[in-house]
């Protein structure tokens, strides 16, 4: 039989750590701001549920960018690499980050990501984050803003059901409402929910197929220099 | 689950510090969990428990203490708890940045911890 020691009172210490658990990634976050500040390089990382039409939207940014901005995407992906082509195809240079069934990207991915691309050449850096609505708000990558999209193929109730990864955001998209009548989803009120959560948090809607919303986000996103230009 | 990624990180900084001062067994680690963050409790517990499994924390007890939002308002100056949100579809109401008083949004205080308090051992 093993024998159990029970510790007397005096042998039982308690001891303060305030130790942060999110700090390892919070600390690595601003390394990547720096070195994107560094280059001058504004990055916005794109958070959605799985089929919220996140690639689809960068594709189509990617493409408005073109011969104005110099961008990069990173593609975070729990396994396969299938997503980019589309972005790729468009001469744009693309870093797929596998999180090997992990559920976020962190920010010490992001950092290996930014070592794969020559900084030097780069205005703006895409950065889309896994099919998730819950757990990415923990992880801050070193983006300077974040963007949620939503769908109106998700539900009306998107918004009520997923309330925290709203009130880290920067700006919200909710996409494809050119299905918002057949989904019998109302636009303005998940823009409702998202104001009574934020509200001035930016909301564009926005639908990849006809192409509603597209500039102004870009326009948004966009990094200063770039707004200057225009 | 960020669940188990913070377990994980919880053992990680723990036996880091149980290492460097050769302890014998951990009995309780206790966190701060700040309400505004996506920490489920629950969850968390569970993961714990699978991953202290083999290592000097093995049956510690994770106590988890909520720390509950506090928001400041740079409209009109109101400091203090947030504005529920009742009509949401979380298992509790949910705090919200809108300002209680002028409606404006806010800036979090207080809420978004998640950290280790104290650690209980036995020498």
């Amino acid at each position: 039989m093993t024998p159990i020691i029970e510790a007397v009172p005096e042998e039982i210490y308690d001891i303060e750590l305030e130790h942060s658990l999110l700090e390892a990634n919070a600390k690595l976050a601003r390394q990547n701001r720096a070195l994107l500040d560094e280059h001058d390089i504004t990055a916005v990382d794109v958070m959605g549920a799985i089929g919220s039409g996140k690639t689809t939207l960068i594709t189509k940014l990617a493409s408005i960018y073109q011969g104005k901005l110099a961008v990069a995407v990173f593609n975070g992906d729990a396994t396969t690499a299938n997503d980019t082509d589309g972005i790729a195809a468009l001469g744009v240079p693309v870093v797929q980050i596998a999180t090997v069934n992990g559920c976020h990207l962190d920010a010490n991915l992001v950092g290996k990501a930014l070592k794969r691309v020559d900084l030097e050449a780069l205005d703006f850096i895409i950065i889309e984050n896994i099919g998730n609505l819950i757990c990415p708000a923990e992880f801050p990558l070193g983006s300077r803003s974040r963007m949620v999209v939503v769908s109106v193929t998700e539900g009306p109730y998107m918004v009520k059901k997923h309330p925290h990864m709203f009130l880290g955001a920067d700006l919200v998209v909710i996409n494809k409402i050119d299905l918002a009548e057949v989904m019998g989803v109302k636009v303005e009120q998940l823009v409702r929910d998202v104001h009574t959560l934020k509200p001035d948090l930016r909301v564009i809607p926005a639908s990849c197929k006809t192409g509603a919303g597209l500039d102004e986000i870009a326009a948004v996103l966009a990094p200063k220099k770039a707004a200057a230009h225009a | 689950m960020h669940e188990l990624s913070i377990a994980a990180t919880i053992v990680e900084s723990v036996l880091e510090f149980v290492e460097a001062r050769q302890i014998g067994r951990v009995l309780r680690v206790r966190l701060a969990i700040g309400e505004l963050t996506c920490v489920q409790p629950e969850q968390l517990k569970f993961c714990y428990e699978s991953v202290t499994q083999e290592t000097a924390l093995k049956d510690s007890a994770l106590e988890i203490e909520s720390i509950p939002a506090r928001v400041r308002c740079s409209s009109c100056a109101y400091e203090g708890a947030p504005k529920y949100w009742m009509e949401s579809l979380a298992d509790t109401p949910v705090a919200t940045l809108q300002c209680p008083v002028c409606g404006k949004s806010t800036e979090a205080e207080q809420g978004h911890e998640c950290a280790i308090k104290t650690i209980q051992y036995v020498s």
